[in-house]
């Protein structure tokens, strides 16, 4: 009998919970149906580096608290973001680097997404060794162990630097992960510079190890040389100098020509699966206003590491600090209440 | 509804990643050594697979199998063997075998004594078991970056992780081995006057023998398992084709190079498995 009324109390208990929560819930949910009419929550591809992470929350900042739309980040590697994005289960990708990714280039021709506009342009990719490699580091008490070294070219003079320790005798070139064309194209340039005599161009599985083993080589002041791109996280902490190559020239930039010359600057877009574009032209509107620059990006990520801000903390500051460069993006009242979320 | 309170923060984090910058730059000579051993050892064994020829290999396999588990069983194995070397995945295969090979080597010989001592000092399982509950949880980036760091990119990192997820089954099981057997039996040897070391040696062990080899069998189907991971910090081998394909998103060449990873762990399975069951004592 006993165990019986212990039972019943709990299930009571239980059940009053429940439905003071339900009640609760239903009524924050009428409230707001009253006040805006089913706006969509814009989901936003993580794709896993810093500046993609940095533009989601700006953006979301702005969508949240300007035009009042929920905002949702979905983590996930940039090929499985396509497909959510193509099938609706994501709305927007802040950065597309259309030249590192083939898929997007088909989707976008067919029409499974939609291109808004460039988000910036002036990005750098290439080869990159550290600084103190070239001019030393009196504080760090580096020396500079090549310093004439300036071009792809002179890397062929310093092959004894980078020793492989999987293949003695041989240097390594640390290039990207396996699947970006960048990957591809180094090893292509590698060969026509001649590197390959000396050099093994070893691709890592992810760009999470590369930027480990350059930490590594970094903080123990030792010589690397590898691929890399700017705007990152990495490139904002650590000074590292681009080797320099032949102007870009679009006449040299095909498998043939052995792409002889630098990367060009790469157009980092903004995209959007169409449907939700249809439900949503003020998001658009803003999206396709929506330009900042390498250098921007890159001040933002450095604010980050140097403060320890998150990347929401981040977003703000850049909002802050950049208000003539948003104001254009948005109308007059959506440009008022973000200023007043900021304080 | 209830926040929790922000005086309570503590970033243990940080404290970790210091340390870590800190092994690097101040033991940077201790892990190089410990890489130069490793990579010493992996390039000599993948040096050894590659000179002998393959049908030496593919013979030796069809007669272990014959011998071990029967003739059907030998042809099988030959035929899987031989598809891996039809599809071109002959040479990454010889690079995996050496890397979990080598992983495998690591880990009995800590595991074994260790799971010996845990069963005998119960302080010693305590202490071990949350450390194999992470090993074997804990996601492997957390702890492939920091490897990278110490061991640099390539093979050694890459045997580093193998073998921490490798590790805790035959710890596991060779305790639970030593601890179930019977205590009649232990009883029996003392009474015939035998040390502890003999009981270990002549009784506890073959007694445990079988266990133990089931716990040889999953610590190797667990470093297969790895084989993917590992080559996502640059090591090369079936594992990287799969990585490249999945990228890539072609999947011919994933389930080639996946389909090869299958093979390569029936035959390690069932090879290692029926060793197991041959050392039954009766």
């Amino acid at each position: 009998m006993k165990k019986f009324n212990k039972r019943f109390f709990l299930f009571f208990l239980v059940l009053s919970l429940i439905l003071v929560v339900t009640a609760c819930s239903s009524g924050i949910e009428a409230d707001k149906e009253v006040v805006e009419v089913e706006k969509d929550t814009v989901i936003f591809g993580d794709a896993g580096w810093d500046s993609i992470r940095l533009h989601n929350a700006i953006a979301g900042f702005i969508l949240e608290n300007g035009y009042g739309y929920e905002t949702e980040i979905m983590p996930g590697s940039s090929i499985n973001l396509l497909e959510g994005m193509i099938s609706g289960d994501i709305n927007v990708m802040m950065e597309m680097w259309q030249d590192n990714f083939i898929a997007y280039k088909k989707s976008r021709e067919i029409g499974e997404v939609i291109e808004l506009g460039t988000n910036f342009d002036d990005n750098a990719q290439g080869l990159y060794v550290p600084r103190y490699l070239i001019e030393g580091d009196a504080e760090r008490g580096i020396k500079a162990l090549a310093p004439d070294l300036k071009t792809v070219e002179d890397l062929k003079k310093y092959a004894n630097l980078f020793p492989d320790a999987e293949d003695p005798g041989r240097a390594i070139i640390y290039n990207g992960p396996p699947s970006w064309e960048a990957t591809t194209i180094i090893d292509i340039k590698s060969e026509f510079y001649g590197l390959t005599e000396d050099y093994n161009i070893v691709g890592t599985g992810t760009s999470a190890a590369l930027a480990a083993s350059l930490s590594a080589a970094y903080v123990k002041g030792e010589p690397w040389v590898g691929y890399y791109w700017e705007p990152t996280w990495i490139s904002g902490k650590y000074d590292l100098v681009l080797l320099e190559e032949a102007p870009f020239d679009e006449s040299l930039w095909t498998e043939e020509e052995s792409y002889a010359c630098e990367f060009k600057s790469s157009d980092v877009t903004i995209a959007v699966n169409p449907e939700f574009a249809d439900r949503n032209p003020e998001v658009i509107e803003f999206l396709t206003n929506y330009t900042t620059s390498s250098l921007l990006t890159a001040q933002a990520l450095a604010y980050m590491q140097e403060n320890d801000a998150s990347i929401d903390e981040a977003a703000k500051w850049f909002i802050g600090e950049n208000e003539d460069l948003w104001k254009n993006w948005v109308p007059e009242d959506v440009y008022s209440k973000v200023m007043a979320a900021l304080e | 509804m209830f926040e929790f309170p922000q005086i309570f923060e503590f970033k243990i984090g940080k404290v970790v990643e210091s340390f870590v910058e800190w092994l690097t730059i101040n033991y940077a000579g201790f892990f190089d050594s410990i890489k130069t051993g490793i990579l010493f050892v992996l390039l000599k064994m993948q040096m050894i697979f590659e000179w002998i020829p393959w049908f030496v290999i593919i013979g030796i396999v069809f007669l272990v199998g014959w011998k071990v588990k029967g003739l059907k069983s030998g042809i099988a194995y030959t035929i899987m063997l031989f598809l891996i070397g039809v599809m071109g995945y002959w040479d990454q295969m010889i690079m995996t075998i050496s890397i979990v090979l080598a992983a495998v080597i690591i880990s009995l010989v800590l595991g074994i004594p260790l799971g010996i001592i845990s069963a005998y000092k119960k302080r010693v399982d305590i202490i071990l078991r949350p450390m194999l509950d992470a090993m074997q949880t804990m996601p492997s980036f957390v702890y492939l970056i920091p490897a990278i760091m110490l061991f640099g990119l390539g093979m050694v990192p890459a045997v580093f992780a193998t073998t921490i997820y490798s590790l805790p089954p035959v710890i596991r099981l060779t305790t639970l081995a030593i601890n179930s057997v019977s205590k009649e039996m232990k009883e029996a040897s003392q009474s015939f006057g035998a040390t502890p070391l003999q009981t270990l040696i002549k009784v506890e062990i073959p007694q445990a023998l079988p266990t133990i080899m089931t716990g040889v069998n999953q610590t190797t189907m667990m470093a297969m398992a790895m084989v993917v991971v590992a080559s996502m910090i640059g090591s090369k081998g079936l594992g990287y084709s799969v990585l490249i394909a999945i990228n890539r998103t072609d999947i011919a060449m994933g389930f080639e190079s996946g389909l090869s990873i299958v093979f390569l762990a029936i035959i390690i399975d069932r090879l290692t498995q029926s060793i197991g069951t041959k050392y039954k004592y009766d």
